[in-house]
């Protein structure tokens, strides 16, 4: 049941009301119903792997009591580290256990020893990198005493299978979320009347912005040897913009659905192809994701204290970890490698900080180099995404080599009969509202929010795609 | 504070409502107009045409008949196959021409590997929907269908359903008149040789059926006095299954078989499909046998 399907789209009212009209009576009754919903939700998906989520919700939930509980450092340790062990386990038996075996393999290839490798004919259980890092950052932050367990099982419960969150995020954290949901809902209009704009700004985003993006990205990258120079960088401008619609727009319709519950979760984007530099870039990404990394392996490894080379390291890890938490595969790694190596100059030079303020231009000379600043960091970002998007590191470079070597600038008829250029307009214009709303959560609120609402509504229904339906990326992961 | 909301809902439902049917009525217009994108508004946006020869069928009716051929015999011929669609579109298509009154003296009807399925081609049929408001001869053969409910009564429904056909890109086109080579040489559309073909094909779990649309098809020819040619037109050589041509004949003798007329790779685009020259020679054969005589 994707956020943009019919059947979501009668599923969202009923829990709506029920929430509201039926269950509203305490907070107790409201919570079962979101997790009855959540459980739902997530069984559509496929319910054999409802287990998991149960049993991985129930691990953090016992090892976080015991945890607390524990009268020796040893006892606590040993709790700590049964929740992280069986969470990470179960992360690398379904997401990376064939890429690990199938790697080993080769490498023992490369060797002269001639290996097959034994892989497991598993599916990858929806939003299992999400649910995770819910509880991992639950368990690890009792561990080091920075929240109280939580006892009640079904409050606990919603914080990780809440069904906005739970197939691709943000990833929340119990100090966030968990304090919310131990106390009553009471509705809130301006709040819910937010979040209705912010669902329909963020399916405007996955269908008219992603779902086009995604046919002429596709269409390049799927025959990028037959493309020129022009093609090239159209499709890696393209996907760009595809990854940024489809998970951002997943993000706000998950964020503005909350708030019909009376519930806010954590800022997932802040206008990211706006940065001026990548570090600025990084905290407006993925917020949850680069902050998870940030609170609990960047900092616990030094993070900036310590000397350069120590810096340097702990950049590379998170930056590597964080490519491989998106899928086990080499173009991942690089794509993490590859940032960090962007990010590596602004480190040396401490000026990892120095974008902070929101980005303004005017004109002045200033500004020329900020809007050179925005558009050199968007270019390193595009060069990036074609190592996320390709299917092998070695595409990716072939893919690059040929935009320089190509040389050929002339537009070209793609593979889906249409023109390779045909929706930069398209495009054009989302950036243009985008930076208009920069220092908004969605561009629809305000004045003539009527007119902005018309003409989102009439842009999803004219333009958006729903003929090749494209699952959200970040459902892989 | 519920209350609030419940009218903030209900205004974006009905302003979503009002979008949906206002555009429905804007796309519908702009379809109203165009009668040069493709054979179905060809037809729709036209008044009474007179033909000597009418081709209909699918690719294999549209690649197979040079209609210019007939021209030079004097014989005021158009090609209304239509690239992916069945039965179903081709006697739909030739009700519309019979509302528009048109005058037509013979049909040839590419009857063959088509005769297996009754069901629409949506590719094809969706674009037969922007006038299903106007036209009782579309609503009434749509009505049948699974979703005719849906994309009657929910306003622009079909536009989004049938993106790639009928939605903006086209819709776009059609508004500032992009020409389409689907008109060109009078409806026909030769194929190239192409080097990269396959020549192969298994028809053994193709079965004709008792077909809905082709009975129709005949009864509409005979309630107005048009001669019927309904024919079975060549493949390539590596067949397999090629005793479905029997089976057809089998269900419908007064179907002509042609699948033997043009033999040699050297004449096929693709198996099913013939060049150009390969179609010229099948046109002369066919020429000569029905309108020489």
């Amino acid at each position: 049941m994707f956020f943009n399907s019919l059947s979501f789209a009668l599923f969202l009212p009923i829990v709506f009301v029920l929430y509201w009209f039926v269950f509203n009576k305490t907070k107790s009754t409201q919570n079962a119903l979101l997790i009855v919903a959540s459980y739902y939700f997530y069984s559509c998906w496929d319910w054999r792997f409802l287990f998991l989520l149960v049993f991985s919700t129930f691990l953090d939930y016992y090892t976080g009591i015991r945890i607390e509980k524990a009268k020796t450092e040893t006892a606590r340790k040993f709790w700590f580290w049964l929740s992280i062990s069986v969470n990470l386990g179960f992360l690398g038996i379904f997401k990376y256990y064939n890429f690990f075996a199938a790697s080993f393999s080769e490498l023992l290839n490369g060797f002269g020893l001639q290996t097959s490798p034994l892989l497991l004919n598993v599916v990858l259980p929806v939003g299992i990198s999400f649910y995770t890092f819910h509880g991992l950052s639950y368990v690890i932050d009792i561990y080091l005493k920075r929240i109280k367990a939580e006892y009640n099982f079904v409050d606990y419960s919603l914080f990780v299978s809440y069904f906005p969150l739970l197939v691709a995020g943000p990833i929340e954290r119990a100090t966030h979320l968990l304090p919310q949901v131990k106390v009553k809902r009471t509705f809130d209009f301006e709040k819910a009347k937010e979040g209705v704009y912010q669902i329909i700004w963020g399916l405007f985003k996955k269908v008219v912005i992603a779902d086009t993006c995604a046919t002429y990205a596709n269409a390049i990258f799927d025959h990028y040897q037959s493309m020129n120079s022009l093609s090239l960088i159209l499709g890696a401008f393209y996907f760009a913009f595809q990854i940024y619609g489809d998970f951002s727009g997943y993000s706000d319709m998950a964020l503005g659905m909350s708030k019909l519950f009376g519930l806010d979760l954590l800022r997932n984007f802040n206008y990211p192809y706006f940065s001026r530099d990548i570090a600025e870039f990084w905290r407006r990404w993925h917020i949850s994701l680069s902050s998870w990394f940030r609170d609990y392996v960047y900092i616990p490894l030094g993070g900036s204290r310590g000397s350069k080379l120590k810096q340097v390291r702990n950049v590379f890890v998170i930056f590597l970890l964080s490519g491989f938490w998106h899928g086990a595969n080499w173009t991942f790694i690089a794509w993490g490698f590859i940032n960090a190596l962007y990010f590596l100059p602004l480190l040396l030079r401490d000026t990892n900080r120095s974008n902070i303020e929101t980005v303004a231009l005017g004109w002045d000379f200033s500004s020329l180099k900020v809007f050179f600043s925005i558009l050199s960091t968007f270019v390193l970002t595009c060069l990036a995404w074609v190592f996320f998007r390709a299917k092998s590191i070695g595409d990716a470079f072939d893919y690059i080599s040929r935009i320089f070597t190509d040389q050929n600038f002339k537009i070209q008829y793609l593979e889906n009969e249409r023109y390779s250029y045909e929706i930069l307009l398209l495009i054009f214009i989302f950036i243009l509202v985008e930076w208009n709303a920069r220092t908004k959560i969605e561009p629809i609120s305000g004045s003539y929010s009527w007119l902005k609402v018309t003409l989102c509504i009439a842009a999803i229904v004219a333009l958006g795609t729903y003929s090749d339906y494209k699952e959200f990326i970040y459902f892989q992961f | 504070m519920m209350k609030r909301f419940l009218f903030f809902t209900i205004k974006i439902l009905l302003l979503t409502f009002m979008v949906l049917v206002v555009l429905d009525i804007a796309y519908t217009q702009v379809y109203l107009q165009s009668s040069h994108r493709g054979k179905i508004d060809y037809v729709y946006n036209s008044k009474a045409r007179h033909y000597d020869v009418v081709i209909l069928g699918s690719s294999r009716a549209n690649n197979h008949f040079v209609a210019p051929l007939f021209e030079e015999k004097g014989l005021k011929t158009f090609n209304y196959g239509m690239s992916g669609g069945h039965l179903f579109e081709a006697s739909l298509l030739l009700k519309l021409m019979v509302e528009r009154h048109y005058t037509i003296k013979n049909v040839i009807l590419e009857a063959d590997l088509n005769l297996a399925n009754e069901k629409e081609s949506e590719s094809v049929a969706s674009k037969f929907l922007p006038y299903i408001h106007r036209s009782k001869v579309i609503e009434s053969h749509f009505a049948q269908q699974p979703h005719f409910w849906d994309n009657y009564y929910i306003p622009f429904y079909r536009y989004i359903v049938f993106d790639p056909q009928i939605g903006f890109r086209e819709m776009y086109d059609a508004a500032r008149e992009k020409p389409t080579k689907l008109l060109d040489h009078l409806g026909y559309y030769p194929l190239g040789k192409n080097p990269n073909a396959n020549m192969k094909n298994d028809l053994t779990n193709l079965k004709p059926l008792h077909n809905e649309y082709y009975e129709e098809i005949k009864q509409i020819c005979k309630a107005n006095n048009i001669n019927l040619i309904a024919v079975m037109t060549p493949m390539c050589s590596n067949v397999k299954g090629l005793d479905y041509f029997l089976k057809v004949n089998a269900i419908y003798p007064e179907i002509h078989n042609y699948e033997n007329a043009i033999e040699g790779d050297q004449y096929f685009s693709s198996c099913g499909h013939m060049n150009d020259t390969g179609a010229r020679k099948f046109t002369t054969v066919i020429i000569n046998e029905f309108f020489n005589k």
